[in-house]
């Protein structure tokens, strides 16, 4: 059977999934990146591998997410693209006629918006972290609460308080105040997930046309909470599909799956690529003064590609 | 002789070879500092007071790479440049107002400042005045002064023709200044053309945009910016609004804008913004709103000192997709 593989490297998850020639998923996985992105591709493909049993042969393979050039020389690649394009392709294949999508990730978030199947707009957060995954992180550990429990507190609520979401390390200090003050734990995080969807459509959402069907997709939509409160504030239903956390690996794999019927072939490495040794290293230019830092990329001692660089002077072009 | 120092950034993109030409007929050295680099930048950084905007903490930056090497640093005062027309209390950013004041009381060390303030809202002959003035601060009569004013007024308007040809002012001062042989670019017939509209010295410095205008040309596009509109042009779109706002540079980027939003040949615009820019906070509403009303797509991009070129990228490769599927799909 033919499949295409999708990686997306982002900075706080590492996804993987093989789709079938129907765009239907025949392996998912969802890895924490925690900062070693090259051996968590290794592993992960390695393992869905085994999962396929041989009874898969990748016939394209896309990656995308911030790693995205990263992990395209270690896997491979036939196909790069960015993270917007790629959430935008995985949701239009899954809710047709799609016209909104919310995306939070690890550190990133951002609001794509489609009409007739076609992006119009689309918004990611700037130089602010606040109401990302990361932060979601930061505080169920402050409240000694599972990430995949913290969502469910805020169903518990009947009384949301108001938390000021501007801002991450403001919004942590009002939640401190709020619990010595003696507001509950639900009420608090019910709170925040409400400010959290305040700051994204203040931010992000900021001047958009948010229109139905309104999916909301990335590793953050686990959290039932957040749905809630957007459901809230948007007076809609948001839409979480099935794969949501692993959308933009859907995307990279439907972009391979596009490259293929245009040109057949593929440069990807195989499952085995644990055994194959990947290293990077880096070293500060003296060219000129702006002292860039180059990375070195090596594949079995070979060097294989450079970046980094502003002028491009060690760009390595390769077969 | 003297050694004039001129910074690499600010009114440099539009001005230089107005000020070179005329320093040089006076009989002097002028002494540019390099494009912005990351040294340069950091310098900027360390010098400036805290909440400047990253390009005044950049100009910073280029006025300290240029003290030991200047008899004389060249940071006029610029308040207006308007040579005709009613623009009432337009002027330049406050932060421009009071530049000569901010790299004299940073730089102790400095050498004597040319802040001689430019105002051509005063007059048809205050551009001449104002050379004079310069040039006596050299010990060059008034007579050599307003010889060397003319002869820069002519290098000016061949540069201006020069960038409304559609030359960027990178090249557009390589081929004035030294005879360098206009590039010639290919674009494919179906190819996207992007307008960036902006501070010249957000869209023409590579660095602090993290090389913009490159991503753009390596993916063929063909790229127009305000600067390539005649006075005529923006003015006629300033007529337009019920009001202008009260800056130069913002009000170019805002009518510029404009006038591409309404060309059919023009398939995106892109706002290039400083971070913590007060006027940027208007001009970059204003634009938003009018390329809605325009059906045109819009990207803003906001830089500032810790901007990384994979953000940009990112939105940048994202946008171009946009564009390229609203075609294809047209």
């Amino acid at each position: 059977m033919k499949g295409f593989l999708g990686v997306d490297v982002g900075s706080v998850s590492t996804n993987i999934v093989v789709i079938n020639e129907n765009g239907e998923v025949l392996a998912e996985k969802y890895l924490r990146t925690n900062g070693r992105p090259i051996e968590v591709v290794q592993e992960g493909i390695h393992e869905v591998g085994r999962e396929l049993n041989g009874e898969v042969e990748i016939a394209s393979a896309g990656t995308t997410g911030s790693a995205r050039f990263l992990a395209s020389m270690i896997i491979g690649a036939d196909v790069v693209k960015n993270e917007i394009t790629a959430h935008a392709v995985a949701a239009s294949a899954v809710v047709p006629g799609v016209r909104t999508i919310i995306e939070i990730g690890g550190q990133d978030s951002k609001i794509i918006i489609l009409r007739d199947g076609v992006v119009t707009d689309f918004a990611m957060n700037t130089v602010c972290a606040a109401g990302t995954g990361s932060f979601l992180d930061q505080q169920a550990s402050r409240l000694l609460i599972p990430i995949e429990e913290f969502g469910n507190y805020a169903l518990k609520s009947k009384n949301p308080v108001r938390i000021a979401g501007r801002c991450a390390v403001f919004a942590e200090s009002d939640m401190i105040h709020k619990q010595q003050l003696g507001y509950n734990i639900e009420d608090i995080i019910a709170g925040l997930c409400e400010a959290l969807v305040r700051n994204y459509m203040n931010n992000v959402g900021k001047g958009k046309e948010i229109l139905e069907p309104v999916i909301f997709q990335g590793g953050v939509a686990a959290n039932a909470g957040l749905v809630q409160a957007f459901n809230k504030y948007l007076n809609t239903k948001v839409t979480v599909p099935p794969h949501f956390a692993v959308m933009g690996a859907i995307g990279a794999a439907l972009l391979a799956k596009e490259a293929y019927a245009k040109k057949k072939g593929t440069n990807f490495k195989g499952f085995n690529l644990r055994d194959i040794k990947f290293v990077t290293n880096s070293f500060e230019c003296k060219g000129c003064s702006n002292a860039c830092e180059v990375v070195q990329f090596f594949q079995n001692g070979e060097l294989l590609a450079r970046w980094g660089d502003r002028c491009g002077k060690w760009e390595l072009q390769t077969a | 002789m003297a050694r004039v120092g001129i910074p690499h950034t600010l009114a440099y993109f539009l001005y230089y070879p107005f000020w070179k030409t005329f320093f040089e007929a006076l009989g002097h050295q002028v002494v540019v500092s390099s494009p912005t680099t990351r040294e340069i930048l950091d310098l900027g950084v360390e010098e400036t007071v805290n909440d400047a905007c990253i390009p005044i903490k950049i100009y910073h930056g280029h006025v300290a790479s240029l003290i030991d090497k200047v008899d004389y640093m060249f940071c006029p005062r610029l308040v207006s440049v308007r040579l005709h027309g009613d623009f009432g209390s337009e002027t330049f950013c406050p932060k421009f107002l009071g530049l000569p004041d901010l790299i004299r009381l940073t730089f102790t060390k400095a050498p004597p400042i040319i802040d001689t303030r430019i105002d051509l809202k005063k007059g048809k002959k205050e551009l001449e005045s104002i050379c004079v003035e310069v040039g006596s601060r050299l010990g060059n009569s008034s007579q050599e002064s307003q010889a060397a004013c003319k002869k820069a007024r002519q290098v000016h308007r061949q540069y201006l023709a020069l960038l409304r040809q559609g030359t960027m002012p990178p090249e557009a001062m390589e081929i004035l200044l030294n005879g360098a042989k206009p590039a010639s670019r290919e674009f494919p017939p179906d190819g996207l053309s992007i307008a960036v509209v902006g501070y010249p010295y957000a869209i023409y410095d590579p660095y602090i945009n993290v090389g913009l205008l490159n991503m753009l040309a390596r993916e063929k596009i063909k790229i127009y910016t305000q600067d390539m509109l005649s006075d005529k042009i923006l003015n006629r779109e300033a007529r337009e609004l019920p009001k202008s706002m009260f800056w130069y540079f913002s009000n170019r980027a805002v009518y510029g804008g404009l006038y591409y939003m309404k060309k059919a040949n023009i398939d995106g615009i892109i706002h290039v913004t400083a971070f913590a820019c007060g006027p940027d906070a208007m001009v970059d509403r204003l634009l938003e709103i009018e390329a809605r009303r325009h059906n045109k797509p819009y990207l803003s991009i906001s830089i500032d000192e810790h901007t990384g070129e994979s953000g940009v990228r990112t939105r940048i490769e994202a946008f171009v997709d946009m564009l390229r599927y609203r075609r294809d799909k047209a």
